[in-house]
């Protein structure tokens, strides 16, 4: 292959057959689109859009780009691209830590599976082999068991990507998890792998084998200017910036002040206790360390541990912005030490805390308005939460319905107005109705409900590139499409999303071009992200996805935020509108001719 | 009586979440001016050479951010909530 950069090795494990198979990455299929994110959609697509994604025919694909792993500055990251058991999208989710180096390390771009292994399985890889291992000695055990099963038996420069029991037991939303807490936590990943009896991938390699960039006259220049972006930027300067020294919790004070925080199941949209849960009360509090991922050093990650209550002893990492929302805002719990414990719950069982987190509020709702028999689920009643967080992850009692997700159970229980979902996706830490980006990007997102295909808040709250008034609801679109093809493109690198806060297309261009070898210029950066987006697009419109799928749930429509947000609700059909005339979309369709334009058909 | 709270970095600068003003300001150029009087370090930190709000800072009164009101013009008055922000972002995860 003519393009640098890529280890130029994929890895074919069908499960059922038992075999493994290799070869080359398409060269045309990286020029389109790039890797990681984007190549791994094209690897889904090729496997067939309409495949049930329960069944063993789904693949679930792990992505590495051409800069994973390397000497970029944020490189650490990696995706898992497959079709959602929660939303029958296709979705990808990615996570830091080491893994995603290692794996380039260890010689591969991307591990592909499909089918379904007899029983458990673990897929070992070092040394440009993959070999599948029995996993029956680790079946049952959550992810902080299974991890350190697989370093005493295989030693160092180990890493790990597991499922715990939630993926083992078909949570809709279960996630793969890396270096005991570093999460592909969207989507339902854990569950597809756990339907494949699936347990783990296992990398070992060390850096020995980091690859080194060919023309280091070129690159040397182009890094240090990337590098220099992140280390004199104001948000991610280590041990100087917000995001470094407060994590990303550093952002609940100033969502609430502009009321953007949906407090019980978003009945109102400003938390009396964002305080006690905010990142600056947890650095204060409760923190021992400030872990980092493969070349970053902006370490946002946040370790704490807990002094006091009925968790004390408790030590984990990662205290972030979502869950601190997710259970804590959204189910009006405002004890930063009870979030610690039922995030750390949510690794070890690996599952997506935001996704549980609304399927708590969901219930806590419905318990409220009386729809459910019992005691239900009371608001900030933090025991039963601890509980039911077991429960779900082993499918027993009130558990099972929640393991379906909010959608799917507040259908169950005859009120899906509850659900606070976009395709079956739960929404996340910015309520649409104070930060009207988020709308949009929730409506239209490809995955679900989600605030990262295109992370509006930079321009709504900070002003990146430029400041805009978050209660304002025209231009979202355009702006919307902008960060959605900018972050598909870094996706497909796969350089952490952060990166965004301090780099731009200029400076992802001139990585690709050194390290890729191929001519990059910042517009080109859009149109390969544009290409990706619809790409997406396309996928889902072949599964019947259109515009009446690109929705909010009626709460944001009808009934005005709170706050700073008041008398405030969404736009949906205007900023709709102006989306697709800025995508060239019908009614949230592709057209053949946008398709032929961006080379998805030929 | 005006308070104006603190957020992240800020409150190392000012050694508390708050800072009650003892002038009676009308606008939040004065509370800046204040501020800056009182804590000569959150000057750099807010304001630029010119005196104007540094790019990426929030003030927010009653939870907009002035850049969408009268910028340093904004009318202060009794009553008000006040927060101020360094530039902060994260979030995603």
């Amino acid at each position: 292959m003519a393009l640098r950069g890529y280890a130029n090795r994929v890895a074919r494990i069908d499960l059922t057959a038992g075999t493994v198979t290799y070869e080359e990455i398409n060269e045309e299929d990286a020029r389109l689109y790039i890797g990681a994110r984007g190549l791994g959609v094209k690897y889904l697509l090729d496997n067939g859009a309409t495949v049930d994604p329960d069944s063993p025919e789904n693949m679930l694909a792990f992505m590495n780009g051409p800069l994973t792993g390397s000497e970029a500055t944020m490189s650490g990251r990696l995706a898992v691209v497959t079709k959602s058991p929660l939303t029958g999208t296709v979705s990808d989710s990615h996570m830091g830590g080491w893994s995603a180096a290692r794996l380039r390390w260890a010689g591969f771009d991307a591990l592909l599976f499909t089918g379904r292994a007899a029983s458990p399985v673990y897929a070992y890889v070092e040394d440009g082999t993959v070999e599948l291992r029995p996993a029956d000695d680790v079946w049952g055990k959550g992810v902080h068991d299974t991890v350190p099963h697989f370093q005493s038996r295989y030693g160092d420069d180990l890493s790990v990507m597991a499922i715990g029991q939630a993926g083992e037991n078909g949570v809709r939303f279960a996630s793969i998890i890396n270096e005991h807490d570093r999460a592909a936590g969207r989507g339902g990943m854990g569950a597809v792998a756990g339907g494949k009896n699936l347990k783990a991938v296992v990398v070992k390699a060390n850096d020995s084998t980091m690859p080194k960039v060919a023309d280091r006259d070129a690159w040397r220049p182009v890094h240090q200017r990337a590098l220099k972006t992140i280390l004199d930027s104001e948000v991610t300067a280590p041990k100087a910036g917000g995001l470094s020294l407060y994590g990303t919790n550093v952002l609940m004070n100033p969502v609430n002040a502009l009321g953007g925080i949906g407090t019980r199941n978003s009945q109102t949209t400003q938390f009396d206790g964002a305080e006690k849960i905010s990142g600056e009360t947890v650095r204060e509090e409760l923190l021992v360390g400030d872990p980092t991922c493969h070349a970053c050093p902006v370490a946002c990650k946040i370790e704490v541990e807990v002094k006091d209550g009925p968790y004390a002893g408790l030590h984990m990492e990662s205290l972030e912005y979502e869950p601190a929302w997710s259970l804590g805002a959204n189910c009006d719990v405002d004890d930063p030490r009870v979030l610690a414990k039922l995030i750390d719950q949510c690794n070890d069982y690996g599952m997506d805390a935001i996704e549980i987190g609304n399927a708590i509020s969901m219930y806590m709702e419905a318990t409220q308005n009386e729809y459910v028999t019992g005691a239900g689920l009371v608001w900030g009643d933090t025991s039963a939460m601890v509980e039911v967080v077991d429960q779900i992850a082993m499918r027993e009692g009130l558990g099972d319905l929640l393991a379906e997700g909010p959608a799917r159970a507040a259908e169950q229980i005859g009120h899906p107005e509850l659900a606070m979902t976009v395709k079956g996706q739960a929404v996340a830490a910015y309520d649409p109705r104070a930060i009207k980006g988020e709308a949009i990007g929730y409506a239209t997102s490809n995955r679900g409900a989600c605030h990262l295909r295109g992370y509006t808040p930079a321009s709504e709250l900070l002003g990146i590139p430029v400041k805009t008034d978050p209660l304002e609801w025209k231009g979202k679109g355009e702006l919307l499409k902008i960060f959605q093809d900018l972050h598909s493109f870094s996706d497909s690198l796969d350089l952490c999303k952060f990166s965004a806060f301090a780099e731009g297309a200029e400076e992802y261009a001139a990585q690709y071009q050194v390290i890729v070898g191929e001519p990059m210029t910042a517009d080109g950066v859009m149109l390969v992200g544009e290409r990706i987006y619809n790409l997406e697009r396309y996928f889902n419109n072949l599964n019947g996805f259109d515009g009446k799928d690109d929705t909010l749930p009626q709460r944001y429509l009808e009934e005005p935020g709170t706050g700073p947000a008041a008398g405030s609700v969404v736009e949906l059909d205007e900023m709709k509108a102006e989306y697709y005339a800025a995508r060239g979309w019908d009614d949230g369709v592709v057209p053949e001719a946008k398709l032929r334009e961006l080379q998805i058909i030929k | 009586m005006i308070e104006a709270k603190l957020y992240a970095t800020l409150r190392a600068i000012a050694g508390s979440k708050t800072v009650t003003l003892e002038r009676q300001p009308d606008t939040v150029g004065a509370v800046l001016e204040e501020l800056s009087d009182r804590f000569p370090d959150l000057r750099a930190g807010l304001l630029d050479e010119d005196g104007a709000v540094r790019p990426f800072v929030a003030v927010m009164v009653d939870g907009r951010d002035i850049r969408h009101l009268d910028g340093l013009n904004t009318a202060i008055e009794d009553g008000v909530t006040l927060d101020i922000f360094p530039p902060v972002a994260g979030g995603c995860w």
